[in-house]
């Protein structure tokens, strides 16, 4: 609960010292990526020496199709379970718009969806 | 239950953006920093104005928030969107192109990189169109599958391991091209091998010579071109490795001297010659000499002693080419032949000499040719005496043939054995003619009697004279029809014949009877054919007046 204290230079905006409450909204289908950014944000974070909480783990969407297998009618009705697996993950930062910009600069990994939610202050 | 007292954050009073990827060089903001490519744009439409996250400052982020609608629009609605690199080139263009396009032309450095693509220089930003390729994506996304089995990957497909290698962050020269940084780092990837190194070796066997025919590209007149050692020198440069061109072959009788030693071992047949043109050479040689020699081996090293010397074992070196030895077999071959031959006599611009002109003309060339003419006419007549001898002896006997099948006489050739001199086509009657002649046979007997009237008798009144008589004689039936005839006046007044008179006339009346059922009997098998046609006709034709029987 250590509110870092960035000296302040002239000239320089407030806006971007100014402790912003910041939620990270990462999607995916595909976990591995999903954990790997995760884990890069947190990281990037935690050397910045920010608050952070996260990564919450929401519960996984699974959007289920199920089809007949037969293309025709004919045959024993089998049936095909098509699943498809949508991750999401939560980090809650308390830092500057600079900092959240250079933390998010890192490499994305691809099908990784990033959204940051910026509280009205 | 209690909800949290305070949220973190409350979305309605919050800025929401979202990551996307930039569209294109056009952007200021793009580089090839690590995070360059990307830009946040906002997706909400909350009154709540907090300092944009875009690095543009306020002018780039003053003109997205004009365009914020679009990709709220495109991507609020996906909770679960993949990637939204895809799908931010719109929402990034829109915002991009607005900054870039205020000047009605073109800045200089679009200008000149759109004139180096190639394309016209008419105000039109055809950079909108590009695409550039990047080292994040790109709107693909790899999704690593747990059930490739990549050593199941079919033969012809070469597989790298490259699962252990270590791609280094782009973190410290921005400046490198990062998009050959995995490819830098692959070097030493160890290939696995795809196919064995022999499979290998035969797939990237160039050398197809093995394969080739032998007589391939040949030039029409081969024959004569190696047949002058003279004219060759100027076909030498043109040798190739391909052993099929008719230079190999003009060079290899340059070199007959050194390719002298050679020619024990070259034999007829194609299947030698092709194993022998494998590299080891020298040991194939080897292999070929122990061949039992034919008759034709014999005659060919005669020749070869006789023209070239006794060099058969001398020289073993290389030919210092890829020479194909049937080629310089067939040509030294053909050089003994046509040696043998004054080259003038091969050629046919006069005119065709018989063998009679040649033995007549007296200066032909060579008496060898005197000799062969004079030996075909000899023949000649030999053969035409023994035709002619052999003509005189026998005669020519010309032999019916019969075969077994024309012995067998089928129904399609015989319809009669008689002739149609004694079988006239008269005689062979349908059926219908032999009742045509009981008519007639019973029309005559009628017409023959002297009474010109058709007496109708018998119960029937039928025409008893016209009706076909049967077995009985008419003779009979005259007499019975008379005997009825005779008594019919006689009848007496009734009650006044005597019994025996009675009897009689009783009698008579039976018999006439008897005869006249007989009649109709007759009758009516004779007329039954008829009876029939008439019904058929009486039923197809509906109700008619005929009454059928």
């Amino acid at each position: 609960m250590d509110y870092p204290i960035k000296p302040t230079k002239p000239g320089l905006e407030e806006s971007s010292e100014e402790i912003l409450r910041i939620r990270i909204t990462l999607t995916s289908k595909n976990v591995k990526n999903l954990e790997k950014v995760c884990a890069e944000l947190i990281r990037g974070a935690k050397e910045k020496h920010l608050r952070i909480k996260g990564p919450v783990r929401i519960p996984t969407k699974v959007l289920r199709i199920n089809t007949r297998k037969s293309p025709c009618g004919e045959g024993t009705n089998t049936w095909d379970q098509f699943e498809l697996r949508i991750h999401k993950r939560v980090i809650d930062l308390f830092s500057s718009q600079q900092v959240v910009k250079q933390i998010t600069s890192i490499t994305i990994e691809p099908g990784v969806e990033v959204e940051v939610t910026i509280a009205d202050t | 239950m209690g909800r949290k007292a305070k949220k973190f954050i409350d979305k309605k009073k919050a800025a929401t953006f979202q990551l996307m990827s930039r569209d294109s060089a056009d952007d200021p903001g793009f580089g090839d920093a690590p995070g360059g490519d990307r830009i946040f744009v906002r997706v909400d439409n909350n009154p709540c104005s907090v300092d944009t996250l875009e690095d543009d400052g306020g002018g780039g982020g003053g003109d997205d928030d004009v365009f914020a609608d679009a990709p709220g629009d495109f991507d609020d609605g996906e909770d679960g969107a993949v990637g939204s690199v895809a799908g931010a080139r719109g929402a990034g263009g829109g915002g991009a192109a607005s900054a870039s396009a205020s000047a009605s032309g073109l800045p200089e450095h679009v200008r000149r990189e759109i004139l180096e693509l190639g394309f016209p220089d008419d105000g039109y930003n055809y950079l909108g169109h590009m695409r550039e390729i990047r080292n994040a994506g790109g709107g693909s996304a790899f999704y690593q599958n747990p059930k490739a089995r990549l050593d199941l990957v079919p033969k012809d497909v070469k597989a790298y391991d490259a699962s252990r290698i270590q791609v280094p962050k782009v973190e410290g020269n921005p400046h490198n091209e990062s998009i050959y940084s995995v490819a830098a780092n692959s070097v030493n990837v160890r290939v696995k091998k795809a196919v064995d190194p022999e499979v290998n070796a035969l797939l990237d066997d160039s050398d197809l010579s093995r394969f080739g025919s032998d007589v391939e590209d040949l030039e029409e007149d081969f024959v004569v071109q190696a047949n002058h050692p003279e004219g060759e020198d100027g076909i030498v440069e043109g040798i190739s490795q391909y052993p099929g061109m008719p230079a190999v072959m003009g060079s290899v009788i340059n070199e007959l001297d050194t390719a002298a030693g050679r020619e024990r071992q070259i034999d007829n047949g194609f299947p030698h010659e092709i194993r022998s043109r494998f590299v080891e050479r020298n040991e194939e040689f080897d292999d070929e000499k122990p061949r039992e020699r034919r008759p034709l081996d014999e005659q060919f090293d005669l020749l070869e002693c006789q023209e070239y010397g006794s060099e058969d074992d001398d020289k073993d070196d290389s030919y210092g080419g890829y020479m194909a030895e049937e080629d310089e077999s067939l040509a030294l071959k053909l050089k003994q032949a046509f040696d043998d031959k004054v080259v003038d006599d091969l050629e046919i611009d006069d005119k065709y000499r018989v063998p009679a002109d040649l033995l007549k003309d007296n200066d032909v060339k060579s008496k060898q040719l005197q000799d062969s003419a004079a030996d075909l006419i000899r023949r000649c007549v030999e053969y035409a005496d023994r035709y002619e001898n052999e003509n005189d002896d026998k005669e020519v006997v010309i032999v019916e043939e019969s075969s077994d099948e024309s012995e067998v006489w089928d129904c399609e050739s015989i319809v009669s054995t008689y002739s149609n001199l004694d079988n006239h086509p008269g005689k062979i009657e349908a059926p219908m003619g032999a009742r045509k002649k009981k008519l007639a046979s019973t029309i005559s007997v009628a017409l023959g009697a002297a009474n010109p009237l058709i007496s109708l008798k018998g119960k029937e009144k039928l025409p008893v004279d016209y009706l076909p008589r049967g077995m009985k004689s008419s003779a009979e039936k005259v007499k019975g029809g008379s005997v009825s005839r005779n008594e019919q006046p006689r009848r007496k007044q009734h009650g006044q014949e005597s019994k025996e008179e009675k009897k009689e006339r009783k009698a008579a009346v039976k018999e006439e009877r008897r005869e006249a059922r007989r009649m109709k009997k007759e009758t009516k098998e004779l007329y039954r054919c008829e009876a029939q046609q008439a019904q058929k006709v009486a039923a197809t034709t509906g109700p008619s007046s005929i009454p059928l029987m």
